[in-house]
């Protein structure tokens, strides 16, 4: 055994079928440090993706829905969310901007909601009225429950969802 | 005085620390240099042209001096630091109220932040105003542009960490651009916040990025951008030949 | 520039398993030449003390504006994060304020997302295209191939920058005018010395980057000081400055 790497010696020695051997374990080794790399980064990803949030309860209630006339716009500041009481009935539109997510103001002079971070302009209907804001406001779900007004804020509902008191 | 001089340089203990006599000579002059961990990234001679300040304004070396003075000045504020809530925010109030000196180490991080962004900017408009960006050096062009990225991701996860409305609002604005992403733009506000909000789930994130992953690759990629520049022959100057060519 | 290989016959290669006895020495010629390899009787200094000097001086400056900046200003703390209330206006660090006043224009996903994206792919790949690595002013090429392509070229991207945003995209438009007027100035003016053939030496990468430098700074001096309540566009002498 030389001490010294000897350039002239073939890297691959022996009979091509032990080549063939070689070529397999170093295939087998490289493939089963890919396996365990992809599996680490999944695992690593599950780790950083929480399983359980301590976050705000999305439903609420609000209350009778007589207390409400029409025309009153409510801006609930802390659930994100205006609900807007008309003729027709109730809904509830989402107050975070669709821009950036900052949280938007009701301009009750101009009956308009206004976004202060980057100057979209929506109507009391949630459509964008000026600025950059890409989508209307989405509206939420309202239901009658027992009575009471509730807002449930993780839920999405169609554009022009309504919801009707008789 | 000199006696003094020569009675604590020219013994075993301070000889086997430092290997060299006073560089009064150009040989203790080169191993200065070539004995030093700190020094050794320099070569031990340098063209005249290439140290003269207008060449570069130093704007590489005044990044990592702002670097240095952010690693000293941030360490000693996560002594009193607590990334919770509302505690971080108290904490900050303690650090303006309390805390010796508190004041002026938040300023000085904060500051030399601000300064470290603009002089990373500088120092690779002038990279490229110079041509240093060409071969062989391309590489090293990438890797400035990669650090330029991690520097301004290091000022914005520590933009959060006060926990005031300026934080938060400014964080709220960066995030919602990662959810612009197509397809996987909600996942990643979702992994990088920790849940659907800025809480304290994102403050804990941030926390972690900005003070050990974040600095952590920055030490790498200012060793390896550095020891590239060495490997390319000090930085870039024009042919002398042709003076024409450049300014 | 290759020092003359040795006679292979004078020089032969031993292997030995004794290190000591034939020691073996490597010695790796790289085929491009270095810019250090190029030797030159320009004039060098001892790194210590010239540069290690000059290092210090610059680093003990810098610590001492910095310090004097945090002993006089103090860093703002406003007052704690309320999620229910947006301040108005809400900017961003000064590094984005260019960012988010590009937001002002276009949706989201084109300015948050594939517009810098293209810029950092860009910045990338620079030194990766073969193209004018050796820098060759604009004024080398043909004038009028050259003024044809400019206009061209200006005239598409004022267009897509004028109709496509929300607004139309001055901070973009005008530096690009900018740039390409200062071209044609270059190469039109026949005057030679001064600053006109000085731009005339200026290559195609430097007035992109030129470009690219000149709105970044353009969107972000908009955004720091001419954006106020609602990213209304304010005087900054006349209604103050909303930082």
């Amino acid at each position: 055994m030389p001490l010294l790497d000897d350039l002239s010696m073939p890297a691959t020695e022996g009979a091509p079928d032990d080549l063939g051997r070689r070529r397999f374990l170093a295939l087998l080794g490289s493939g089963a440090l890919g396996v365990a790399a992809l599996g680490t980064g999944i695992t690593g990803l599950r780790f950083l993706e929480p399983q359980v949030l301590f976050e705000e309860e999305t439903r609420f209630g609000l209350g009778r829905p007589e207390e409400f006339p029409p025309g009153t716009v409510l801006t609930l500041p802390k659930h994100k969310v205006y609900v807007v009481s008309t003729k027709e009935g109730f809904f509830a539109l989402s107050s975070v901007c669709t821009h950036l997510g900052c949280m938007t103001r009701y301009d009750k002079e101009h009956a308009q909601i206004a976004c202060p971070c980057h100057g979209s302009r929506f109507n009391l209907e949630g459509k964008v009225t000026a600025g950059p804001a890409p989508h209307p406001l989405p509206r939420v779900e309202i239901v009658l429950d027992r009575g009471l007004l509730v807002v449930d804020t993780a839920h999405r509902v169609a554009p022009d969802a309504l919801l009707k008191v008789a | 005085m000199a006696a003094l001089a020569k009675w604590l340089t020219d013994n075993r203990v301070y000889r086997s620390i430092i290997r060299h006599g006073f560089p009064d000579s150009n040989r203790n002059r080169s191993l200065v240099i070539f004995t030093n961990f700190f020094l050794h990234i320099h070569p031990v001679k340098a063209r005249l042209r290439a140290i003269r300040f207008t060449r570069t304004f130093f704007l590489g070396g005044l990044s990592a001096a702002c670097f240095f003075l952010l690693v000293a000045t941030g360490v000693l504020l996560m002594f009193y630091y607590r990334p919770a809530v509302p505690h971080a925010y108290n904490d900050m109030k303690d650090l303006g109220f309390v805390v010796s000196s508190g004041v002026f180490l938040r300023n000085l991080h904060r500051w030399s932040a601000h300064t470290m962004v603009a002089l990373v900017f500088l120092h690779m408009v002038v990279t490229f105003f110079r041509g240093a960006y060409r071969p062989p050096r391309e590489f090293n062009w990438v890797l400035g542009v990669f650090l330029f990225v991690a520097t301004i991701l290091l000022s914005y996860t520590g933009y959060l960490l006060p926990w005031d409305q300026l934080a938060y609002w400014a964080v709220t604005v960066g995030t919602n651009m990662a959810q612009a992403v197509p397809v996987m733009g909600e996942k990643m506000r979702f992994l990088l916040l920790g849940g659907h909000g800025i809480n304290e789930n994102a403050l804990v994130r941030f926390y972690v990025l900005h003070c050990v992953v974040l600095p952590l690759a920055m030490v790498l990629g200012i060793s390896i951008h550095v020891w590239r520049v060495r490997k390319d022959g000090g930085i870039y100057l024009p042919p002398p030949a042709n003076k024409g060519d450049e300014r | 520039m290759t020092p003359p290989l040795p006679d292979p016959q004078q020089f032969t290669p031993v292997a030995g398993s004794d290190a000591r006895a034939t020691p073996v020495r490597l010695l790796v010629v790289q085929g491009e030449a270095r810019p250090a390899v190029d030797a030159s009787d320009e004039p060098m200094v001892m790194t210590f003390p010239h540069l290690v000097l000059r290092e210090a001086i610059a680093f003990v400056a810098l610590s001492i504006v910095l310090i004097t900046i945090s002993l006089i200003f103090n860093a703002p703390l406003e007052e704690i994060a309320n999620p229910s209330r947006t301040p108005n206006p809400a900017k961003a660090p000064w590094y984005f304020l260019g960012l988010q006043e590009l937001l002002h224009y276009y949706p989201p996903l084109i300015s948050g997302v594939v517009l810098p994206g293209i810029l950092m792919v860009a910045l990338i790949v620079i030194p990766y295209f073969d193209i004018n690595l050796e820098r060759a002013p604009l004024a080398k090429s043909d004038r009028r191939r050259t003024l044809t392509f400019l206009w061209t070229a200006a005239v598409v991207l004022t267009a897509i920058f004028y109709f496509t945003g929300a607004q139309p995209v001055w901070p973009l438009i005008g530096p690009l005018l900018l740039v390409a007027v200062a071209i044609t100035v270059a190469l039109l003016l026949r005057s030679s010395g001064g600053v006109v053939s000085w731009l005339r030496s200026r290559s195609a990468p430097f007035w992109i980057f030129a470009w690219f430098l000149l709105s970044a700074v353009a969107l972000t001096v908009i955004g720091i000081f001419f954006r106020g309540p609602g990213w209304s566009f304010v005087i900054p002498w006349r209604d103050g400055i909303y930082y």
